[in-house]
């Protein structure tokens, strides 16, 4: 591999993980409230439905990620009121929703879009950084979109917040014992609630990059999976956040090798590299790949 | 104890208060879903007898309609019958897509075996039915297996299961060193061959007017067995014993371990078998996604169950007959289909939470 096609590959690795990077940092964060998202494949979708929709409407690729926020909202506050006040398995709930948003966003789109499905929206385009992206060799690997940038710095975010604020340790309680948290005095329920919100968020923002900035148009069920790969990365990720960023760049490499593998002759199953998250995180529940500390209380419901 | 036993325990819904809850709220929320997608209708623009009218001849309109909702409730029931033994258990097997991927690649492997065609009393279709209720229950059984000695989630586990074995069943179309058909030109779909006549399970009237096949006396049959196993027998007992209390059953010297990994692999097995029966009663040849959905509103229809074989032949009729007349209503009255994911979707959502709320008036 010629050091140039490697760095289209290091460029391509890197967009790629974006979407799986903004979803599963959101994940990573109800996780460690002690929330499973499955909804997280549905609000991605949404996201991706809201940001398009709004984008068509007003030209406006900024205004189309406002309404990608706005259009999870009504998901994020129904998995957030089934799961936390009414204590419903949150498995069955964020299937259930996904199955509702997949019905939502493809008869939507049909509705509003009809026969011009095709049409393209308007993007955002990749951004040279100064400095970094004037760099000989390298400079190419930081042509990005600023989506991506905003992906790195809220990584950065969380995990100052999770590991140094006193927000951070009470969202850590909350998903370890909820109980005693509670009877300590901190708020379980508004975090828990606010942990589901904040990875609505972040997921339809994942799910708006597919749309906006990916491929400039809706498709329907666009979302293909990504959303539970997002939630195979924090499992893969051990709840770290770190790490979780280092599952997302592995799928993402995973995927651009399927692109990139053929190009330089090589001819591995493309079956084999899809598969690879999957198998890689099921080896990790395995215990297989060290040991899986997950938070003690996750997805068991809270109540006084 | 895990919370899918919490949540479906018989013991908080016993009674006649129990019972109407039973009923009351899965009716409710498949009234109120219907509700909400007649309003749709009306919303879009589409005249509502148009729409009813297409569903229903989608469904139920011609010995076809009523045939292929029944193939598709068969698949459906299978799967959710598996998912209520695992939940006996206190297991949640969210696995049953992968389960009849496999179920049917293997099925389809085995059809294609030269000689199987030619083998007598019927035991060319059987065997293959055979092996992909076993490759389906293996696959499930892996989850079982990690459950008990790495102590991992069967949800999270059968979910990647799942997964694997959708991109296995696209691998072994894709490549012709597995169960792609010759390439004979650039035009070659990416399918199996089709699998000889006599491998096909035969159908009940042998005519191609009313393809209802032997799956559904086959599903019938299974159907009555495990509400014996479940309600009657030391088995089912045992499965109780465990989802309500694994410490209990095993103090009691209950196998509790073998017992999981066995709800897994009977669940498995049955995911199988619709996977194997959809390939071999109806589509004859091995596509990439040909178990697409199947699995999940096979889970959606264990779930409505609430633990009740009964309720799962309910339920996989509801949506058998549901999903035929949504395709005729997209087709008949443009209507898309999509609006029957969305009544299903809110059908699981409601009542999923109304889990709690059910199970507190119960226990008062």
């Amino acid at each position: 591999m010629t050091l140039e096609l490697f760095m289209v590959f290091v460029a391509s690795t890197i967009r790629l993980s974006a979407p799986l990077l903004l979803a599963a940092s959101g994940e990573y964060v109800s996780e460690r409230a002690g929330i499973v998202n499955m909804s997280l494949e549905g609000m991605m979708l949404m996201g991706a439905f809201g940001g398009a929709v709004a984008t068509a409407f007003t030209g406006s690729p900024y205004l189309g990620l406002a309404g990608a926020l706005v259009a999870v909202l009504p998901i994020a506050l129904l998995q957030s009121v089934l799961t936390n006040t009414l204590r419903a398995n949150q498995v069955v709930t964020g299937l259930g929703i996904n199955i509702l948003v997949l019905g939502l966003t493809t008869l939507g789109y049909r509705e509003i879009f009809g026969s011009r499905s095709r049409e393209m929206i308007a993007g955002f385009d990749p951004i040279s950084p100064p400095i970094l992206g004037d760099l000989p060799l390298v400079g190419t690997v930081f042509y990005q979109a600023g989506l991506l940038y905003f992906a790195i710095l809220m990584v950065a975010l969380i995990a100052f917040v999770v590991s140094r604020t006193g927000l951070g340790i009470m969202l850590k309680a909350a998903g370890d014992n909820p109980h005693v948290t509670a009877i300590s005095g901190t708020p379980v329920m508004a975090i828990r609630h606010g942990a589901v919100f904040f990875t609505g968020a972040m997921a339809a923002l994942g799910g708006a990059f597919l749309s906006i900035v990916d491929i400039h148009t809706f498709t329907e069920g666009m979302t293909r999976g990504a959303g539970y790969l997002a939630i195979v990365a924090v499992i893969f990720g051990n709840w770290r956040i770190g790490r979780v960023m280092g599952a997302c760049l592995l799928f993402g490499a995973a995927t651009a090798l399927q692109f990139q593998l053929p190009a330089m002759g090589i001819q591995l199953p493309n079956a084999l590299l899809i598969m690879l998250p999957y198998v890689l995180a099921l080896l990790a529940v395995a215990g297989l790949v060290g040991r899986q500390t997950a938070p003690r209380a996750l997805s068991v419901p809270f109540w006084r | 104890m895990s919370i899918s036993a919490y949540m479906f325990s018989d013991k908080r819904l016993a009674g006649f208060n129990g019972v109407l809850a039973r009923l009351a709220v899965p009716l409710a929320a498949v009234l109120a879903a219907f509700t909400i997608g007649l309003i749709a209708i009306i919303a879009m623009g589409v005249p509502l007898g148009d729409a009813v009218g297409a569903f229903m001849r989608g469904a139920l309109g011609s010995p076809y309609a009523i045939s292929a909702s029944l193939n598709r409730a068969v698949a459906l029931g299978l799967v959710g019958i598996g998912f209520i033994i695992a939940q006996r258990a206190g297991l949640t097997n969210v696995g049953g897509e992968g389960q009849i991927a496999v179920g049917g690649m293997i099925a389809t492997a085995l059809c294609l075996v030269p000689g199987m065609d030619e083998l007598p009393a019927g035991l060319a279709f059987i065997l293959p039915l055979l092996g992909g209720a076993v490759a389906g229950g293996l696959w499930a059984g892996i989850a079982g297996v990690l459950k008990v000695r790495a102590g991992t989630n069967e949800v999270i586990s059968t979910l990647l299961l799942s997964f694997i074995a959708t991109w296995l069943v696209y691998w072994s179309v894709q490549s012709e060193n597995l169960l792609r058909q010759p390439m004979t030109n650039s035009a070659t779909l990416p399918e199996s061959l089709p699998i000889p006549a006599p491998t096909q399970v035969p159908l009940l009237t042998g005519s191609y007017a009313s393809p209802v096949t032997w799956g559904l006396p086959i599903t019938i049959v299974i159907a009555i067995f495990v509400a014996i196993m479940l309600g009657r027998s030391i088995f089912g007992f045992r499965l109780k014993a465990t989802g309500l209390n694994p410490v209990a059953a095993a103090r009691a010297g209950m196998p509790v371990n073998k017992l999981l990994v066995g709800a897994l692999v009977f669940a498995g097995l049955l995911g199988g078998l619709a996977g194997a029966l959809m390939l071999q009663g109806e589509q004859y040849s091995l596509k990439s996604g040909f178990s697409s959905g199947y699995g999940f509103d096979g889970l959606v229809v264990g779930l409505l169950a609430r633990g009740s074989v009964t309720g799962v032949i309910a339920g996989a009729l509801l949506f058998g007959f549901m999903r035929s007349g949504g395709i005729s209503m997209e087709m008949a009255a443009g209507v898309p289909s999509a609006l029957v994911g969305i009544m299903q979707g809110l059908i699981v959502v409601m009542i999923a939470g109304a889990a709690y709320y059910l199970d507190r008036s119960a226990t008062r």
